[in-house]
């Protein structure tokens, strides 16, 4: 067929469907179909976020830089009704040639009344807020997580379960409060990583027990415009031992305060932002064993860690510069403590500092410097200087 | 992100100045209403830099509200304001 045929078949075509369309449905009911459109109730919305970068690392005086794969984290949010809604995150990450996937959160929301929702899925844990508020990449102000979140961090991440939690106004100040039940973590009992045991592993899902963890957070936001927010996390749970094993009976408290505090000062031209949250991991004592010359020597230690960070970010948002008003200033302190005994006794502070690019509310470009002094930890002994240089570049969408 | 503010609060009812006024005629005891706009200003800002109203359109909007008002853990008040306003706004 030549190109001029298809083409006057396109226009008979195009001709025959208008005529159809103004026969079937009139002009008017046309128009009002345009006029009128109604979203569905049922709304769907993907967005997520991802981030890429360079990274340059001097450990002990080794060094090492590379380009970080992209990481992408799919959110899809659905929203059946205006109280029932499920939201799922899904995460890819290249780790080394590796295609790393996971899943988030994958959880069912419904606002029971006007104090009170219920979640009940796989949730992120409002176990102080850095978690669940403030790491994903377009949110953390710096490109790396402070010393005690995140792999081998001594903070809940998240779990399964189902929880409760709401708000209240107080008249001006506000409160909220999140309740949970989950199926908690699992001990690390060494005979897989004999250099890791007594490390709590929140990051294993499937229930190894008959005991739950019971946990919850209390938030006050007592200045009538909502800027500083405090707020106390407690995590317990009976047991995080397999129920048949000697550490069925290893109980762990953990707590955290966290603070932040977000406000537009005048004088200093910009918004000033803190934030900071403590970190206390209480495991009861139980023994391992280290296997020496093929000889299995039972110790024991006190198992508590903690850990803290605070950190301060200023954007000149009312300068007259353009330029300017796009910039961030960041500043971060954070420690990590390990128990001492521990195959990972750790001693960890670090100083990072940042400077970022805010192409959009939900891009930006951070550029940084974070220098750790570590002693001890399970992969060295003595003490380790690691410093680095990042680029990364956030998006949200 | 000021403009769109003082914008927003001009073509709405300055519910703030009214019962400022109320409340210095009055010996009640009352609360000054913040309005949409100003919540918006004070309680987007926390976690992430607030994002403007033309971002999203209104069902996109609704969507977010709900998953901003759990995640938050905000006011059923606050975010029903801030939700109307990023709708007015948009
Ligand atoms: C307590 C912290 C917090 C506050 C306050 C907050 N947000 Fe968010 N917001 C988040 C987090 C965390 C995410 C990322 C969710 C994710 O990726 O899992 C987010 C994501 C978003 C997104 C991306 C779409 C989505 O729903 O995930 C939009 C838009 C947004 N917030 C708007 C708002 C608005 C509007 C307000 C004010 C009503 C607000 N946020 C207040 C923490 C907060």
């Amino acid at each position: 067929m030549g190109i001029d045929q298809l083409y006057q078949n396109l226009e008979k075509m195009k001709k025959l469907l208008m005529t159809l369309i103004i026969l079937g449905l009139g002009s008017s009911a046309l128009a009002q179909t345009y006029n009128t459109f109604e979203p569905s109730k049922t709304q769907f919305m993907l967005r997520g976020y991802g981030h890429t970068g360079f990274e340059y690392l001097d450990t002990g005086g080794e060094q090492e830089s590379t380009f970080l794969g992209a990481t992408f984290a799919p959110i899809f949010l659905y929203k059946h009704s205006d109280k029932l809604m499920f939201e799922a995150e899904l995460e890819f990450e290249l780790e080394g040639n590796e295609l790393k996937t996971g899943l988030e959160y994958a959880d069912v929301m419904y606002v029971l009344n006007k104090h009170m929702t219920v979640r009940a899925g796989k949730f992120l844990l409002p176990f102080g807020t850095f978690m669940e508020r403030l790491h994903p990449a377009w949110i953390n102000r710096l490109p790396s997580r402070p010393l005690g979140f995140g792999h081998d961090g001594i903070a809940p991440a998240s779990d399964i379960g189902v929880e409760l939690r709401g708000a209240f106004d107080l008249g001006g100040p506000k409160m909220n409060y999140a309740v949970y039940v989950t199926n908690g973590p699992r001990i690390k009992d060494g005979s897989e990583e004999p250099e890791e045991a007594g490390m709590l592993d929140f990051g294993y899902y499937e229930d190894v027990n008959l005991a739950k963890a019971l946990g919850g957070r209390i938030g006050l936001l007592p200045l009538s415009d909502s800027s500083m927010e405090w707020g106390i996390s407690a995590y317990t749970t009976n047991s995080t031992g397999a129920e048949d094993s000697d550490y069925k009976e290893v109980g762990a408290f953990l707590w955290a305060l966290d603070l932040s505090y977000v406000k537009s000062i005048t004088p200093l031209q910009g918004v000033v932002d803190i934030k900071a949250q403590y970190n206390s991991s209480n495991v009861d004592t139980a023994t391992y064993y280290e296997i020496e010359d093929g000889i299995s020597e039972p110790y024991s230690f006190d198992n508590q860690s903690s850990s803290f960070y605070t950190q301060l970010s200023y954007r000149p948002i009312m300068s007259g510069s353009d330029f300017i008003k796009q910039l961030e200033f960041v500043g971060r302190y954070s420690d990590f403590n390990a128990p001492e005994g521990a195959e990972w006794e750790e001693k960890s502070t670090q100083y990072a500092f940042g400077l970022n690019y805010w192409l959009s509310w939900r891009s930006v470009v951070k550029l940084s410097y974070q220098t750790t002094k570590m002693e001890g930890g399970h992969d060295s002994d003595g003490t380790t200087r690691t410093n680095g240089l990042f680029v990364h570049w956030a998006i949200g969408f | 992100m000021a403009s769109i503010m003082v914008a927003c609060s001009s073509n709405k009812k300055p519910i703030a100045t009214d019962t400022a006024t109320e409340v210095a005629g009055s010996e009640v005891d009352f609360k000054i209403e913040k309005s949409g706009a100003q919540l918006w200003g004070e309680v987007c800002n926390r976690c992430h830099i607030a994002p403007s109203p033309a971002d999203y359109n209104d069902t996109d909007w609704e969507t977010i509200s709900l998953h901003m008002r759990v995640r938050a853990n905000l006011t059923e008040e606050e975010i029903t304001k801030i939700e109307t306003f990023l709708k007015s706004a948009n």
